[in-house]
């Protein structure tokens, strides 16, 4: 089991995260983490990520903490966390220079089919720093990849490109977190999706089995969070 | 992949993220030069009392920008930058250790050139230092004084912003702040008594031991009339306050390790 969520709560100082939430990551699958607004996604990703701690429960990432095994996971977050001066040469050379399993060569590969223009990230638009931020994060060789909505506020056309890179880098020991609100336009990469409600879960089912029961997760989507 | 290498690009990141401020600091004492250059007494030694009340308020100053280069977590945290570093490999130790790295070079160039500038004041009013001295005014008094004062102020600036910043998810930040704030005053008076006690069980080093020749030179003996010309610095404070700055450091690298973001 790549990553644990056991009986998981987090409370923040006015309201509540997750609560009493149990999941079990294996290897090799795509899971798409779903629901609305507030529901708790980006709380359990970090918690994965070892950003935050549980208030109650016990995380668990290559079974031990998320924080100590930090350099093993890739975590994309959902803010926009470049440095305004920052290059892709400038990433690159961070990336490198910190952690083991950046690969450069990939990360220029990346750079190319992505489409990252090589200015200083303050003059790039939205969707190029996304792309260069998932560049980035796809650079690395990790088993656990948590993404939180790496598609949010992004152009059409990027979110394409995005999503194929995502595709076109997953290998089968690899397990990739995904939570986007464009659910539609990621579903055919889902293996497994989670749906989340007020920080509780909603529904934990395989993309496969709701085909075959004739619904699209979407329509999963729309059942279980209207 | 070593610590050296990590610690490396740690610091080139703090050089890309801070050199601004850094060249602004350094580049200000230019403003501070002209303002000396400005002053102009009959008396030279009012003159250099002037001069050297101009380089009291910038190194004043100087500190507290330098406080507020290392402690900018809190606009990182805004931008999520602090995030993206929690997560990084390198342990919170090296994190706290390059920032708290560079703003030290920083520091010790700035008050470097304030020696200069004092040895500049001087020789203008018409004391020439012989070498041994000048190196001491330029170099051993803004070594001393930095890590004397700079580097533990520096420590616990970076300290109080990893503290506060450990309870911003969780819990309300200002409550550690406000006691680490309020307990300081107390833990300084505390400090300094201890050190005033142990003072100079070790031997001293003597400064500026050509200023009475240079003094008699520039005809100056009656307005430093009693002055034997010799300066006794202490080492103790020096050692203290050092390993104090490194007790704080090592405490906010422990923090470091525990924040949320």
């Amino acid at each position: 089991m790549l990553a644990n969520l056991t009986n998981v709560t987090k409370r923040y100082v006015r309201t509540e995260g997750i609560r009493d939430l149990t999941l079990q990551f294996p290897a090799g699958e795509v899971v798409g983490v779903l629901g609305l607004n507030g529901s708790g996604k980006s709380t359990m990703l970090k918690i994965l990520a070892g950003l935050l701690m549980p208030s109650e429960g016990v995380a668990a990432v290559f079974d031990g903490p998320p924080r100590r095994n930090r350099a093993r996971v890739v975590y994309l977050g959902e803010t926009d966390a470049l440095w305004t001066w920052m290059t892709p040469a400038d990433a690159e050379k961070f990336m490198a220079g910190l952690y083991e399993d950046f690969d450069v060569a990939r990360f220029r590969e990346l750079l190319g089919s992505l489409e990252v223009p090589l200015r200083k990230t303050k003059a790039m638009s939205k969707g190029e720093r996304g792309r260069l931020r998932l560049a980035m994060a796809l650079a690395r060789s990790a088993r656990l990849y948590l993404l939180d909505e790496p598609l949010a506020g992004i152009d059409l056309l990027s979110r394409e490109k995005i999503l194929t890179s995502i595709v076109k880098e997953w290998h089968t020991d690899e397990t990739i977190l995904l939570s986007t609100h464009e659910v539609a336009e990621a579903e055919a990469l889902f293996d497994r999706v989670i749906f989340l409600h007020k920080g509780r879960l909603a529904l934990d089912a395989r993309a496969e089995q709701l085909r075959s029961e004739g619904r699209s997760v979407v329509d999963a989507f729309r059942e279980v969070l209207s | 992949m070593s610590s050296l290498t990590r610690f490396r690009t740690l610091m080139w990141l703090e050089a890309r993220r801070s050199w601004v401020w850094g060249v602004a600091l350094i580049g200000s004492l230019a403003f501070w030069a002209w303002g000396m250059h400005q002053v102009s007494f009959v008396d030279p030694g009012e003159q250099l009392g002037v001069r050297a009340a101009i380089l009291l308020v910038a190194s004043g100053i100087g500190g507290l920008v330098l406080c507020l280069m290392i402690g900018r977590i809190r606009s990182e945290t805004r931008h999520g930058q602090y995030q993206v570093l929690l997560l990084t490999p390198p342990s919170g130790y090296l994190h706290t250790l390059a920032r708290f790295t560079f703003v030290g070079m920083v520091a010790v160039a700035y008050y470097i050139t304030i020696g200069g500038l004092a040895w500049w004041a001087i020789a203008q009013a018409g004391l020439q230092l012989d070498a041994g001295s000048a190196a001491q005014l330029m170099l051993v008094c803004p070594l001393y004084g930095v890590g004397l004062a700079m580097l533990p102020a520096l420590a616990w600036t970076l300290l109080l912003m990893v503290f506060v910043s450990s309870y911003r998810v969780s819990g309300p930040g200002w409550v550690p702040g406000t006691v680490m704030v309020l307990a300081t005053p107390f833990l300084g008076s505390w400090i300094s008594e201890g050190i005033w006690k142990v003072s100079y069980r070790l031997p001293s080093w003597r400064l500026f031991e050509g200023l009475r020749a240079a003094i008699n030179t520039a005809a100056w003996e009656a307005e430093v009339e009693g002055f034997q010309g010799v300066f006794s610095l202490p080492q103790e404070p020096l050692w203290i306050m050092l390993a104090i700055s490194a007790v704080m450091l090592a405490v906010a690298g422990r923090i470091w390790q525990e924040v949320e973001g």
